[in-house]
């Protein structure tokens, strides 16, 4: 795009007698420090001001969709987990209520109490270290990405002991959990709950006073709210926009009726990278919230309903989504009557999200293009596919 | 020039070759141990001690690591870029490194050596010391701006005009707060300044000399790109700044450089304001001087290191911001008051306090604490009052926000 | 209005908290140490971490039991190959989401723990650099054949092949799998006993069956013929 529209609105190159200015074309990428994997954003640049900003990507294009169509149902939910690595449980569900829906089958309670447990203490995960990530964007050494993931380890060590991986779980099964949770993960789960809330405090303690991160976020990539919809943004980021809208409570799937809980959301005058954060920041404490309440409600019983051995569904298309901690993640999947699914598409909250960037960009700083981009949070994995 | 003179040079610049370096790979261990503690990892414990095979039974704390560090740094691949300047490329780290060794003769330091050499080889005694420090110290700004140019990346671009426009504006601050104090001693000559300290009378035991010490502190972590003000070399943004294309033994003398900057910016606030090497006991060991000097320079650099492991950067146009429209007038607005206070005591205008007594011991021990006091809360209040209102002004919207919630 | 500069203090106060808190709470402070000792006395397994003297270590034997890496295969006696309970019958082969497993299967039947002549795997090559850790194998197999060991310390200076594991280097025992994962290896002898026993009690009452049948079927015919002693009570 070289044309006039793909300059910044409102800017002029600033053409003196004598003297010939020209823009200054960086490619931040894909090896850069802070581009959250293997991106790249061609900027231009007047000064440090970003004039011209192209996103980039498909570096780490692994051919999942069409990967899913040549495998048997079953054989796509681990590769669901390396989607967005950080949330493999979210995303496991996402693909397992998808399948649900075109076999009809019925989940126990346990496993959907189980389900929602899992699927908070991805959020949790996945805040937790995108805040860390945001404000080691920002400049910060480390510090609270290291505190993130310090908290972060209890949570997968839980996994682990669920499903015995930590970070690829491939815990959901059509129609349940793989296993049931061992003894004592319970009592586990309630003590990483019910200290989390203690880190959280510190965290906002260090984070969400100071002074250098609130003129940093502040006013720094706005998203208004109509843009925000017209582009299918979801998640944390359309709430930072003004939109109340979270699938937990719009679609009220598996049991998220049954818990009391709030979603944050702005007045949507805003939308910069600090509502994004705080968005984030008081979403963790919701999730807490509905963690208490599961690990009080959850009973004995089966973790795996009566699936079929062979899963081989009759003709139908179906979409099944969650609110995964990113956005909304969607799988359309078309039946034909074979093992295999006819056409199997994802719809990636990053993505779809990252398609804004450029609107957001324009006119900032080039240390701000950066942290706009931490604030959208992306995970190339599922970007690129 | 005579045997003796070129005898008296050496003895009173060797010394300070040697034993910053050693305290500069001491520091770097010291940074690394503190940031991991900091973020709750362990830091360097592995290397031990160097070239005996029990170097991973007696660890030392990983004391060994600036060796294996400055060993790896010297066999590294010196990469220059196919399109480079190579000689500024070259000439560059050297530029940055001398500055800062250059300085360090500023320091007042009391070695028991350079008490047997004649005073004119000794740079802090001469008159002009606080201004040839910031003149040289200006010199850096060259060397990391030939760093950017002569790398021919656009980051390195990039780093080296921020490092320009940083250090150029936060000069200005610097020297302003420098001068309260030379107002106070009425002398530019470091020794003076570090004698007029002596005992308990630092400057920074006076109001003025607070706020001046304070606006010091935080220009010179902007002089030395320390965090907050590491922009030029802003890891998240512009890779490595200026530096992106330097390796192996240039690298390391750019990271020389870098921390020898920051002992001689520290070394020159512990001068000006924290007493230079006054301290318990100097009185009857006078080599404790030395000592307590060290220790009020790693003093700072501890802060400084505490400050990078808590704070993020600042964005170019807050940096700038921050340096002409709220450090400056604040350092002016503190030379005003100190100037108006300092003609008031001198003229004795002021109930109690004796004109022909030094007026800091007065400040300290006061004749009468009321004015003391006064002079105390009515100083800092209007700082106060003027940082308040000159942060209102530029970043009036910036607070923490309310949310709602949907139930 | 806060402080000027209030929120840097504060994120001061946080970052000195952890750097003295890091010294004296293990909460703070989570680092294993781990790389630095002799190669001998790495740990192979999760939680298996040998303590050194005076070393805190993070309590990880809750994290042991669970922990899943790459495949290997189980027989039960001493002697692998005959009592090895793969019979080559090629399902995770086929299941496998990143194709990783090469199966060759024997040409001949060969007795097996159970005492039946059954195939056996000629070749059973698993990939471990393609492997992707999903557990999908053992799932599918019906012979409880395969399972996941923990193993982890796994590097070799030979990329092709060391990293491509035969068929002897995976086989391990039984009891090495109870070792590794007691709880779950329990579940599983329970559940393989369990259905042993269900196959028994069913051959048994379709043997019963069977018999009850035959006998009815011969008192029908001595009925039919007249005068025969009463066995039912004896099969009773």
């Amino acid at each position: 795009m070289s044309s006039a529209t793909a300059i910044a609105p409102n800017y002029e190159l600033i053409q003196q007698d004598g003297l010939e200015t020209s823009l200054l074309e960086v490619s931040m990428g894909p090896h850069h420090p802070s581009t959250h994997g293997v991106f790249r954003m061609d900027v231009k640049l007047d000064g440090e001001t970003v004039v011209d900003l192209q996103p980039v990507f498909g570096y780490l294009h692994r051919n999942h969709e069409k990967l899913a169509e040549n495998m048997s149902y079953l054989g796509s939910m681990p590769f669901t987990d390396r989607l967005d690595y950080f949330n493999s449980m979210t995303n496991n569900w996402a693909y397992a209520l998808a399948a649900e829906k075109l076999v009809e089958i019925e989940v126990p309670e346990r496993a959907d109490y189980l389900r929602v447990i899992m699927a908070e203490l991805t959020r949790l995960v996945n805040h937790v270290s995108l805040v860390g990530f945001f404000i080691n964007d920002l400049g910060a050494l480390g510090t609270p990405l290291l505190y993130a993931f310090r908290e972060r380890e209890k949570i997968l060590d839980l996994f682990e002991q669920a499903s015995g991986a930590r970070m690829m779980c491939n815990y959901f099964r059509f129609g349940g959990l793989r296993n049931d949770v061992p003894e004592g993960w319970l009592d586990r789960a309630r003590d990483v709950v019910d200290h989390f809330p203690v880190f959280l405090d510190e965290y906002e303690q260090l984070l969400c006073e100071n002074e250098i991160i609130l003129s940093r976020t502040q006013g720094v990539g706005c998203l208004s709210r109509d843009l925000a919809i017209s582009a299918g943004i979801t998640g944390p980021m359309l709430r930072a926009s003004g939109v109340n809208y979270d699938i937990r409570k719009v679609d009220k799937y598996s049991i998220y009726d049954r818990f009391q809980f709030r979603v944050p959301y702005t007045d949507g005058n805003v939308g910069d990278c600090y509502d994004r954060f705080m968005v984030r920041m008081l979403e963790m404490r919701e999730s807490i919230r509905i963690l208490k309440q599961a690990l009080d409600g959850i009973g004995d019983g089966p973790v795996l309903g009566n699936a079929p051995k062979v899963f081989k569904p009759k003709p139908a298309e179906v979409y099944g989504r969650v609110e995964a901690p990113k956005g909304e993640l969607g799988f359309y999947l078309i039946a034909d009557g074979t093992p295999k699914p006819y056409r199997y598409r994802v719809r990636p909250p990053s993505l779809i999200n990252l398609t804004v960037l450029r609107d957001m960009c324009l006119g900032q700083k080039v240390a701000d293009a950066v942290i706009i981009l931490g604030s959208i949070d992306i995970v190339l994995g599922e970007v690129d596919r | 020039m005579s045997l003796e003179l070129i005898r008296d040079i050496l003895v009173a610049t060797v010394p300070l070759l040697l034993i910053f370096p050693t305290l500069f790979a001491f520091t770097t261990w010291l940074e690394r141990k503190a940031l991991a503690r900091i973020q709750n990892r362990i830091g360097p414990n592995k290397v031990g001690v160097p070239l005996t095979r029990y170097g991973g039974r007696f660890s030392l704390f990983g004391l060994g690591q600036p060796m294996a560090d400055g060993i790896k740094m010297l066999f590294k691949e010196n990469i220059v870029p196919r399109d480079a300047d190579r000689l500024f490329h070259l000439l560059a780290p050297i530029l940055a490194l001398i500055p800062a060794m250059l300085v360090l003769c500023f320091l007042p330091i009391d070695f028991p050596w350079i008490n047997n050499i004649q005073d004119s080889v000794k740079a802090f005694m001469l008159d002009g010391a606080v201004i040839f420090f910031f003149a040289i110290t200006g010199l850096n700004t060259l060397a990391v701006f030939m760093a950017g140019w002569a790398s021919r990346n656009k980051y390195s671009l990039l780093g080296g005009m921020r490092a320009i426009a940083q250090m150029v504006s936060y000069e200005i601050p610097l020297v302003l707060s420098a001068v309260i104090v030379v107002m106070m001693v009425g002398s530019l000559n470091a020794a003076e300044i570090a004698n007029a300290q002596a005992g308990w009378n630092w400057f920074i035991f006076t109001p003025w000399g607070l706020a001046a010490f304070i606006i010091f502190f935080i220009a010179a972590l902007a002089e030395t790109n320390r965090s907050p003000f590491d922009l030029p070399e802003a890891e998240s943004e512009i890779i490595a700044g200026y530096f992106t294309e330097y390796s192996g033994f240039k690298f390391a003398l750019f990271f020389l450089g870098e921390y020898i900057a920051m002992f001689a910016i520290s070394g020159l606030a512990v001068t000006l304001f924290l007493g230079g090497g006054a301290g318990p006991g100097v009185a009857a060991l006078p080599w404790l001087s030395v000592i307590w000097f060290l220790v009020k320079i790693f003093a700072l650099i501890a802060v400084m290191i505490w400050l990078r492991g808590t704070l993020p950067r600042l964005r170019v146009d807050q940096l700038m911001g921050f340096a002409w429209k709220f450090l400056l007038p604040l350092s002016i607005l503190n030379i005003f008051i100190a100037g108006s206070a300092l003609h008031l005591l001198a003229g004795g205008r002021l109930a109690g306090l004796d004109e022909k007594q030094p007026i800091l011991r007065q400040l300290m021990e006061g004749a009468n604490p009321l004015v003391v006091a006064g002079l105390w809360i009515g100083a800092l209040l209007i700082l106060y009052v003027a940082a308040n209102g000159l942060n209102q002004l530029s970043r009036a919207k910036v607070r923490p926000r309310e949310y709602k919630y949907a139930e | 209005m806060s402080l000027l500069g209030g929120g840097i203090f504060k994120g001061m106060a946080v970052t000195l908290r952890n750097f003295v808190g890091s010294y004296f709470y293990k909460d703070r402070l989570t680092t294993n140490d781990y790389s630095w000792r002799p190669s001998d006395k790495l740990p192979q397994h999760a939680g298996e971490y040998p303590k050194e003297e005076g070393e805190q270590l993070r309590d990880t034997t809750t994290v042991t039991n669970y922990s899943r890496n790459f495949p290997m295969l189980l027989h039960d006696g001493s002697e692998p190959m005959d009592t090895i309970r793969c019979v080559a019958c090629q399902i995770c082969e086929r299941e496998c989401p990143p194709q990783c497993i090469y199966i060759e299967k024997s040409t001949e039947k060969k007795e097996n723990a159970g005492g039946k002549p059954q195939f056996y795997p000629a070749k059973f090559d698993i990939d471990v650099s393609v492997c992707m850790s999903c557990q999908i194998c053992v799932e599918v197999c019906p012979f409880d054949a395969i399972v996941m060991n923990s193993q982890f310390e796994l590097s070799t200076p030979d990329r092709f092949g060391g990293l491509l594991l035969r068929r002897d280097d995976l086989l391990k025992s039984n009891d090495y799998y109870h070792n590794i994962h007691p709880e779950e290896a329990a579940a599983r002898d329970k559940r393989i006993a369990e259905e042993k026993a269900a196959k028994e009690a069913k051959k048994k009452a379709a043997a019963e069956a069977a018999r009850k049948k035959a006998e009815e079927k011969a008192k029908a015919d001595a009925e039919a013929s007249e005068g025969t002693p009463d066995i039912q009570e004896d099969a009773e």
